[in-house]
């Protein structure tokens, strides 16, 4: 049975293994142009590195897009091109009822064909990852954030692949008709992967917390919205590299304050500051303003009140966070090759 | 000796929809075994319940002794050819031979080969690219080499113009009569039957309406014709099946295993169409219960 499975799989497999090859010619030329241009202009900058660093990504801003989108949407063609129309095709053209003639029991034929493109699937994938990854690693360390780019670098494209490939096979299986398997399945990844994105990622990991002044943090303004009273916003980021999840003010009480009872404060404290209430810095470039000392004035005592409290995914739980991911995934992908496998056993003819 | 087919009470179920059902059947092995009946009789979910594709709703079906598709040993022992003759439209004939070879431990790749060369076709042409009668004769070819000892057909010269429908069944009776290989094929045709097959199976909305030997069926029954009469004053031993008149006339078909003693009489021998229309219309008329209608058949 491996052996038909293969001969079935064999067009699609080499072709995507000869793509994959084109692509990693072109990664290695470019690539090695890419580090050369890194060594000569960011690795051993002392001054103006901004702009060094400005030039570098310039010559590779096309081609690290097309990367970029190439690992987005990788996973999503395998299971659209070999997820799908596994065992939707054969419904569909009634070559099932060939296949499962022979002298080869379903149960059989169905295991086969799930490991046998399953493997290819993640193979491919993996290749995928590892050029794109290994290509975009001088990019990467110029950006300021790893995280930002988690979905598309690294083992959970694999992940993403077999979770792919092993829906689009039941839902071909369930639905018995390619075309609309394909949209399906592309729905449903799409959803799971904005859903992880949203609601999953951010949980995997408990994080790690730090202090931050007010003085210190990266936005601290006297705002109001919607013209309701003057409060105090502000907004600080973990470590370089790391992931933060959220931002807490929290008074010298240690509790975590609403809008309404910093408003509270700045009325209480600093009535002088009002209207209109934008950051200093905007005052800065218009002169010294009458309401510009007392706003100075207010932040220091606001910043002896509260404090920043940032939660964050240190820098070094990246590669902990990938294999999370990827062990999520990978279950996914057994539970619905576990369905596919249960419906074409049990429930089709 | 095993029977190649014995169903008990056996039914199949789509949601509220019965495509057969109290089917009760026992075929003797290595006969040609014609399975007739209009379409949506219930054909093809008989003979996918044979080849283990369907499981019964209800009652028991076994094939040579054995529940189908329970595992290898059961799948070997018959070879089918779905409606249409499916094959894989992107591989080559000579990959649909490879499949076979792999797939099945009694493949006979000499026969195949021979086949396959005898019918003209390239081993490189893809089978999509078949005609209809290449494509149902190449499906024939893998059901035939994986050497089964029952073949079921599903409707397999329905989609053939009548030159292929003839060489196809050509074929057929040729390994028939070499392997000794026990056949069951379906049709909405009485007349693609007639000629080749021993054995009768008529399903009628879901039942047996009819099922016997051929030769047995065709000599038990009769076509009378006489002067008008009531066709209840037959005698007992006949069974009547269907009765028309006119004015002056009546014309009956009844089966009986006695003489037609009845001078009034004129008797003459039936055909299997005759045969075939005559129960389809009594069950379709109600008139008989499968049940029943089996009874007269034994």
């Amino acid at each position: 049975m491996t052996r038909f499975a293969w001969l079935q799989a064999r067009t699609q497999t080499l072709t995507s293994l000869a793509l994959l090859a084109g692509l990693g010619v072109l990664a290695a030329i470019t690539g090695v142009h890419l580090s050369h241009l890194y060594t000569s202009l960011v690795a051993h900058c002392q001054s103006g590195c901004d702009l060094a660093t400005g030039r570098y990504l310039s010559h590779a801003g096309f081609l690290s897009q097309c990367f970029d989108l190439l690992a987005r949407v990788g996973p999503a063609l395998i299971g659209i091109f070999w997820g799908a129309p596994l065992v939707a095709r054969e419904l569909e053209a009634g070559t099932h009822r060939l296949a499962w003639t022979q002298t080869v029991t379903r149960r059989r034929w169905v295991v086969t064909k799930l490991g046998l493109v399953g493997a290819a699937s993640v193979v491919v994938a993996g290749l995928l990852a590892l050029t794109v990854t290994w290509w975009s690693r001088g990019i990467d360390k110029v950006n300021t954030n790893q995280y930002a780019l988690f979905d598309r670098r690294g083992i959970v494209i694999a992940g993403y692949a077999a979770f792919a490939f092993a829906v689009g096979a039941f839902i071909g299986t369930v639905i018995r008709r390619t075309v609309p398997a394909m949209a399906t399945t592309l729905a449903v990844y799409a959803f799971t992967l904005v859903a992880t994105t949203a609601w999953v990622r951010p949980h995997l990991l408990s994080p790690a917390t730090s202090t931050v002044s007010l003085l210190h943090a990266d936005q601290f303004d006297f705002a109001s919205s919607n013209g309701s009273a003057l409060t105090i916003e502000a907004q600080a980021s973990g470590p370089p590299n790391s992931w933060t999840l959220s931002n807490r003010l929290v008074n010298s009480a240690g509790h975590t304050t609403t809008a309404a009872e910093r408003a509270a404060f700045v009325h209480q404290n600093c009535p002088t500051i009002g209207i209109p209430a934008s950051a200093p810095s905007a005052h800065a470039n218009a002169g010294p303003l009458p309401g510009n000392t007392a706003a100075e004035a207010c932040r220091t005592q606001a910043s002896k009140e509260f404090h920043l409290v940032v939660r964050y995914l240190p820098a070094d739980r990246y590669w902990t966070l990938q294999w999370l991911e990827l062990g999520i995934f990978v279950s996914l992908a057994l539970v619905a090759a576990v369905g596919c496998y249960w419906w074409v056993t049990r429930r089709t003819s | 000796m095993t029977s190649a087919l014995e169903a008990v009470s056996l039914g199949k179920r789509y949601g509220h929809h019965w495509a057969l059902r109290a089917c009760t059947l026992s075929i003797p092995a290595g006969r040609v075994v014609g399975l007739v009946g209009p379409n949506g009789a219930g054909k093809t979910t008989l003979l996918h319940l044979a080849v283990g594709l369907l499981e019964p709703s209800a009652g028991t079906i076994e094939v040579l002794g054995d529940r189908p598709g329970t595992g290898p040993a059961t799948l070997a022992r018959s070879g089918f050819l779905a409606q249409d003759s499916p094959g894989y439209a992107r591989l080559t004939v000579g990959q649909h031979l490879q499949m076979g070879a792999w797939l099945n431990p009694r493949w006979d790749g000499g026969f195949a080969t021979r086949r396959v060369a005898d019918l003209g076709l390239d081993l490189r042409q893809r089978a999509g690219t078949l005609s209809g009668g290449q494509r149902a004769q190449l499906a024939l070819t893998l059901a035939i080499a994986k050497r089964p000892e029952l073949l079921v057909l599903d409707e397999p010269v329905a989609s053939l113009d009548p030159l292929a429908r003839r060489e196809f069944l050509q074929t057929l009776m040729e390994v028939v009569a070499a392997h000794g290989v026990g056949v069951i094929l379906s049709s909405h045709l009485v007349a693609d039957l007639e000629r080749v097959c021993d054995y009768l199976v008529l399903l009628v909305a879901g039942r047996v309406a009819l099922a016997g030997d051929v030769e047995e069926l065709l000599a038990s029954h009769h076509r009378l014709v006489g002067p008008r009469r009531d066709p209840a004053a037959i005698p007992s031993d006949q069974v009547l099946i269907e009765s028309s008149h006119t004015e002056k006339q009546t014309t009956l078909l009844v089966r009986t295993d006695g003489p037609i003693l009845d001078p009034a009489w004129t008797a003459t021998p039936v055909t299997v169409e005759d045969l075939v229309l005559a129960y389809m219309r009594r069950a379709r008329d109600g008139e008989a219960p499968a049940a029943s209608g089996l009874a007269v058949v034994r």
